[in-house]
Protein backbone atom coordinates (compact mmCIF):
# COMPACT_ATOMS: atom_id res chain seq x y z
CA UNK A 1 0.00 0.00 0.00
CA UNK A 2 1.38 3.25 -0.86
CA UNK A 3 1.79 5.82 2.16
CA UNK A 4 2.40 9.38 2.31
CA UNK A 5 4.59 11.05 5.51
CA UNK A 6 3.70 14.52 6.47
CA UNK A 7 6.14 16.22 9.08
CA UNK A 8 8.32 18.94 9.31
CA UNK A 9 11.35 17.68 11.50
CA UNK A 10 12.83 13.85 11.78
CA UNK A 11 14.36 12.26 15.14
CA UNK A 12 16.20 9.39 15.82
CA UNK A 13 14.92 7.44 18.53
CA UNK A 14 18.03 6.15 19.97
CA UNK A 15 20.02 9.12 19.31
CA UNK A 16 18.60 12.23 17.49
CA UNK A 17 21.08 12.78 15.20
CA UNK A 18 21.29 9.56 13.73
CA UNK A 19 18.50 7.59 12.10
CA UNK A 20 19.21 4.44 9.54
CA UNK A 21 17.93 3.69 6.20
CA UNK A 22 17.60 0.44 4.29
CA UNK A 23 20.22 0.00 1.44
CA UNK A 24 18.74 -0.68 -1.71
CA UNK A 25 19.53 -4.18 -1.55
CA UNK A 26 17.43 -4.64 1.83
CA UNK A 27 20.20 -6.32 3.42
CA UNK A 28 22.02 -3.36 4.71
CA UNK A 29 21.36 0.00 6.40
CA UNK A 30 23.02 3.75 5.54
CA UNK A 31 23.25 6.52 7.48
CA UNK A 32 20.48 9.41 6.68
CA UNK A 33 22.14 12.09 8.15
CA UNK A 34 25.88 10.74 7.27
CA UNK A 35 25.04 10.43 3.71
CA UNK A 36 22.90 13.87 3.22
CA UNK A 37 25.05 16.63 1.16
CA UNK A 38 24.83 19.14 4.03
CA UNK A 39 25.05 22.10 1.42
CA UNK A 40 25.76 22.29 -2.38
CA UNK A 41 25.99 25.53 -5.09
CA UNK A 42 26.21 26.80 -8.28
CA UNK A 43 27.71 30.12 -8.19
CA UNK A 44 28.65 32.64 -10.60
CA UNK A 45 32.25 33.99 -10.64
CA UNK A 46 32.16 37.25 -13.44
CA UNK A 47 31.37 40.24 -12.37
CA UNK A 48 29.44 40.64 -9.52
CA UNK A 49 29.82 37.06 -8.13
CA UNK A 50 26.89 35.57 -6.61
CA UNK A 51 25.16 32.15 -6.12
CA UNK A 52 22.63 30.54 -9.27
CA UNK A 53 21.27 28.27 -6.90
CA UNK A 54 22.48 27.11 -3.47
CA UNK A 55 21.10 24.60 -0.24
CA UNK A 56 22.54 26.12 2.83
CA UNK A 57 24.83 28.73 1.57
CA UNK A 58 24.07 32.10 2.43
CA UNK A 59 26.15 33.91 0.28
CA UNK A 60 29.18 33.85 -2.30
CA UNK A 61 32.45 35.76 -1.21
CA UNK A 62 34.71 37.33 -4.08
CA UNK A 63 38.00 36.91 -2.92
CA UNK A 64 39.83 38.01 -5.55
CA UNK A 65 40.02 36.78 -9.67
CA UNK A 66 38.89 32.85 -9.53
CA UNK A 67 39.14 33.02 -5.76
CA UNK A 68 35.68 32.53 -3.91
CA UNK A 69 33.90 31.49 -0.67
CA UNK A 70 31.00 29.27 -0.06
CA UNK A 71 29.57 30.69 3.02
CA UNK A 72 27.24 28.51 5.08
CA UNK A 73 24.11 29.12 6.03
CA UNK A 74 23.97 26.36 8.91
CA UNK A 75 27.96 25.99 9.65
CA UNK A 76 29.62 22.66 10.04
CA UNK A 77 31.00 20.81 13.12
CA UNK A 78 34.63 20.90 12.44
CA UNK A 79 37.27 21.68 8.99
CA UNK A 80 37.36 18.26 8.27
CA UNK A 81 34.82 18.10 5.78
CA UNK A 82 34.24 16.51 2.37
CA UNK A 83 34.16 18.71 -0.12
CA UNK A 84 33.78 18.27 -4.00
CA UNK A 85 34.26 21.13 -6.60
CA UNK A 86 33.89 21.33 -10.42
CA UNK A 87 33.94 24.56 -12.56
CA UNK A 88 34.54 25.75 -15.94
CA UNK A 89 37.95 26.11 -16.05
CA UNK A 90 41.23 23.96 -16.66
CA UNK A 91 41.40 23.40 -13.19
CA UNK A 92 40.03 23.71 -9.45
CA UNK A 93 41.45 23.63 -6.22
CA UNK A 94 40.19 23.44 -2.53
CA UNK A 95 42.25 25.97 -1.06
CA UNK A 96 40.71 26.47 2.74
CA UNK A 97 38.00 24.91 4.76
CA UNK A 98 36.38 26.64 7.91
CA UNK A 99 33.20 25.65 9.57
CA UNK A 100 31.85 28.49 8.06
CA UNK A 101 33.43 28.47 4.40
CA UNK A 102 34.60 26.52 1.94
CA UNK A 103 36.92 28.00 -0.67
CA UNK A 104 38.17 27.39 -4.25
CA UNK A 105 40.86 28.44 -6.81
CA UNK A 106 40.21 28.12 -9.99
CA UNK A 107 42.86 28.30 -12.38
CA UNK A 108 43.32 28.07 -16.15
CA UNK A 109 46.21 26.32 -18.70
CA UNK A 110 48.80 28.33 -17.66
CA UNK A 111 48.24 28.09 -14.00
CA UNK A 112 47.01 31.32 -13.55
CA UNK A 113 43.64 32.35 -11.60
CA UNK A 114 40.71 32.80 -13.26
CA UNK A 115 37.06 33.93 -13.28
CA UNK A 116 34.50 31.63 -14.49
CA UNK A 117 31.14 31.44 -15.37
CA UNK A 118 30.44 28.13 -13.10
CA UNK A 119 31.61 26.99 -9.79
CA UNK A 120 29.78 23.99 -8.23
CA UNK A 121 30.38 22.49 -4.99
CA UNK A 122 28.80 19.88 -2.61
CA UNK A 123 29.52 19.22 1.40
CA UNK A 124 28.98 16.36 3.03
CA UNK A 125 29.72 16.06 6.99
CA UNK A 126 28.70 16.71 10.35
CA UNK A 127 26.43 19.58 10.71
CA UNK A 128 27.23 22.05 13.98
CA UNK B 1 12.45 1.92 22.11
CA UNK B 2 13.91 1.24 18.54
CA UNK B 3 11.28 1.46 15.67
CA UNK B 4 10.75 1.07 12.28
CA UNK B 5 9.09 3.34 9.80
CA UNK B 6 7.55 2.24 6.45
CA UNK B 7 6.22 5.10 3.42
CA UNK B 8 6.76 5.70 -0.06
CA UNK B 9 7.08 9.51 0.04
CA UNK B 10 7.79 11.72 2.47
CA UNK B 11 6.28 15.29 2.79
CA UNK B 12 6.77 18.45 5.26
CA UNK B 13 3.60 19.33 7.33
CA UNK B 14 2.33 21.54 4.88
CA UNK B 15 1.98 18.36 2.55
CA UNK B 16 5.09 20.37 0.59
CA UNK B 17 8.25 19.07 -0.48
CA UNK B 18 7.09 16.23 -1.46
CA UNK B 19 10.36 13.40 -2.09
CA UNK B 20 9.83 9.22 -2.49
CA UNK B 21 11.82 7.69 0.16
CA UNK B 22 13.59 6.17 -2.76
CA UNK B 23 15.39 9.21 -3.78
CA UNK B 24 16.58 9.40 0.15
CA UNK B 25 17.90 6.06 -0.23
CA UNK B 26 19.89 6.63 -3.73
CA UNK B 27 20.39 10.03 -3.29
CA UNK B 28 22.34 9.96 -0.23
CA UNK B 29 26.61 9.51 -0.31
CA UNK B 30 27.55 6.08 0.54
CA UNK B 31 30.86 6.66 1.49
CA UNK B 32 32.84 9.81 1.96
CA UNK B 33 36.64 10.79 3.12
CA UNK B 34 38.70 13.06 4.23
CA UNK B 35 42.51 12.00 4.58
CA UNK B 36 45.86 12.89 4.54
CA UNK B 37 48.08 11.17 1.86
CA UNK B 38 51.06 11.90 2.80
CA UNK B 39 53.50 10.58 4.85
CA UNK B 40 51.58 7.48 6.91
CA UNK B 41 48.05 8.04 5.52
CA UNK B 42 45.30 9.42 7.63
CA UNK B 43 41.64 9.71 7.84
CA UNK B 44 40.05 12.90 9.37
CA UNK B 45 36.71 12.28 9.02
CA UNK B 46 34.73 9.48 6.86
CA UNK B 47 31.48 7.93 6.64
CA UNK B 48 31.03 4.05 6.12
CA UNK B 49 34.85 3.64 5.53
CA UNK B 50 36.17 0.69 7.44
CA UNK B 51 39.91 1.23 6.19
CA UNK B 52 42.05 3.28 4.78
CA UNK B 53 45.16 1.37 3.18
CA UNK B 54 48.06 3.38 1.58
CA UNK B 55 49.76 1.19 -0.60
CA UNK B 56 52.22 2.97 -2.53
CA UNK B 57 52.91 6.71 -3.67
CA UNK B 58 49.64 8.13 -4.11
CA UNK B 59 47.86 4.76 -4.58
CA UNK B 60 45.07 4.13 -1.93
CA UNK B 61 42.32 1.48 -1.26
CA UNK B 62 39.32 2.90 1.05
CA UNK B 63 37.40 -0.25 2.56
CA UNK B 64 34.18 0.19 2.62
CA UNK B 65 31.83 -1.14 6.49
CA UNK B 66 29.10 -2.05 4.20
CA UNK B 67 29.36 -3.07 0.57
CA UNK B 68 27.63 -1.92 -2.21
CA UNK B 69 25.34 -4.21 -4.43
CA UNK B 70 27.48 -3.66 -7.42
CA UNK B 71 30.69 -2.39 -8.81
CA UNK B 72 28.83 0.10 -11.15
CA UNK B 73 28.64 3.27 -8.07
CA UNK B 74 30.25 6.44 -9.29
CA UNK B 75 33.27 7.80 -7.75
CA UNK B 76 33.66 12.22 -7.12
CA UNK B 77 36.04 13.76 -5.08
CA UNK B 78 39.01 16.57 -4.42
CA UNK B 79 42.33 16.56 -3.90
CA UNK B 80 44.08 19.94 -2.71
CA UNK B 81 47.81 20.12 -1.41
CA UNK B 82 49.16 23.08 -0.40
CA UNK B 83 52.70 22.54 -0.50
CA UNK B 84 52.12 21.78 -4.13
CA UNK B 85 53.07 24.98 -5.75
CA UNK B 86 51.95 26.05 -9.17
CA UNK B 87 49.65 22.89 -8.96
CA UNK B 88 47.20 21.20 -7.65
CA UNK B 89 45.51 17.72 -8.11
CA UNK B 90 42.86 15.38 -8.70
CA UNK B 91 41.43 12.18 -8.13
CA UNK B 92 41.36 9.13 -10.42
CA UNK B 93 38.45 7.08 -9.91
CA UNK B 94 40.23 3.84 -10.38
CA UNK B 95 42.98 2.40 -12.77
CA UNK B 96 40.61 -0.37 -14.08
CA UNK B 97 37.37 -2.55 -13.33
CA UNK B 98 39.31 -5.02 -11.24
CA UNK B 99 40.41 -1.57 -9.05
CA UNK B 100 36.76 -0.76 -8.18
CA UNK B 101 35.25 -3.75 -6.26
CA UNK B 102 31.95 -4.01 -3.65
CA UNK B 103 34.36 -3.86 -1.40
CA UNK B 104 36.26 -1.14 -1.72
CA UNK B 105 38.13 0.77 -4.12
CA UNK B 106 41.53 1.58 -5.25
CA UNK B 107 42.11 5.47 -5.95
CA UNK B 108 44.72 7.82 -7.40
CA UNK B 109 45.30 11.18 -6.57
CA UNK B 110 47.69 12.85 -9.15
CA UNK B 111 49.66 16.21 -9.10
CA UNK B 112 49.63 19.13 -11.93
CA UNK B 113 52.45 20.68 -11.35
CA UNK B 114 54.02 22.58 -14.92
CA UNK B 115 51.64 21.05 -17.32
CA UNK B 116 52.81 17.46 -15.56
CA UNK B 117 50.77 14.43 -14.44
CA UNK B 118 52.40 12.27 -11.89
CA UNK B 119 50.49 10.08 -9.05
CA UNK B 120 51.47 11.77 -6.00
CA UNK B 121 50.84 11.39 -2.28
CA UNK B 122 48.42 15.10 -1.11
CA UNK B 123 47.88 16.42 1.54
CA UNK B 124 43.87 16.36 1.66
CA UNK B 125 42.18 14.22 -0.73
CA UNK B 126 38.44 14.18 -0.52
CA UNK B 127 36.51 10.71 -2.55
CA UNK B 128 32.68 10.36 -2.64
CA UNK B 129 30.51 7.69 -3.85
CA UNK B 130 27.03 7.43 -4.43
CA UNK B 131 25.38 3.91 -5.55
CA UNK B 132 23.15 1.07 -4.35
CA UNK B 133 24.33 -0.64 -0.95
CA UNK B 134 24.30 -4.32 -0.68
Amino acid sequence: MASILKVDTITGVTTAGSIAVTGEGNSTTTNLQQGLVKAWARLDGTGTVGLDDSFNNSAATDVGTGNYGYNFTNVMNNANYHCSFAASCQMQIFSAATTAQARILCRDQNNSNEDVDQAFNSVNGDLA
Amino acid sequence: MASELRVNTLKDASGNNSIATSFVASGSAKCWVNFNGTSTAATRDSFNLSSLTDNATGDFTISFSSSFSNNDYTVGGTTRSPGVISGGGYQAPADSDSDQATGSLRAYTISLSSGSLSVADLSYCYPSLHGDLA
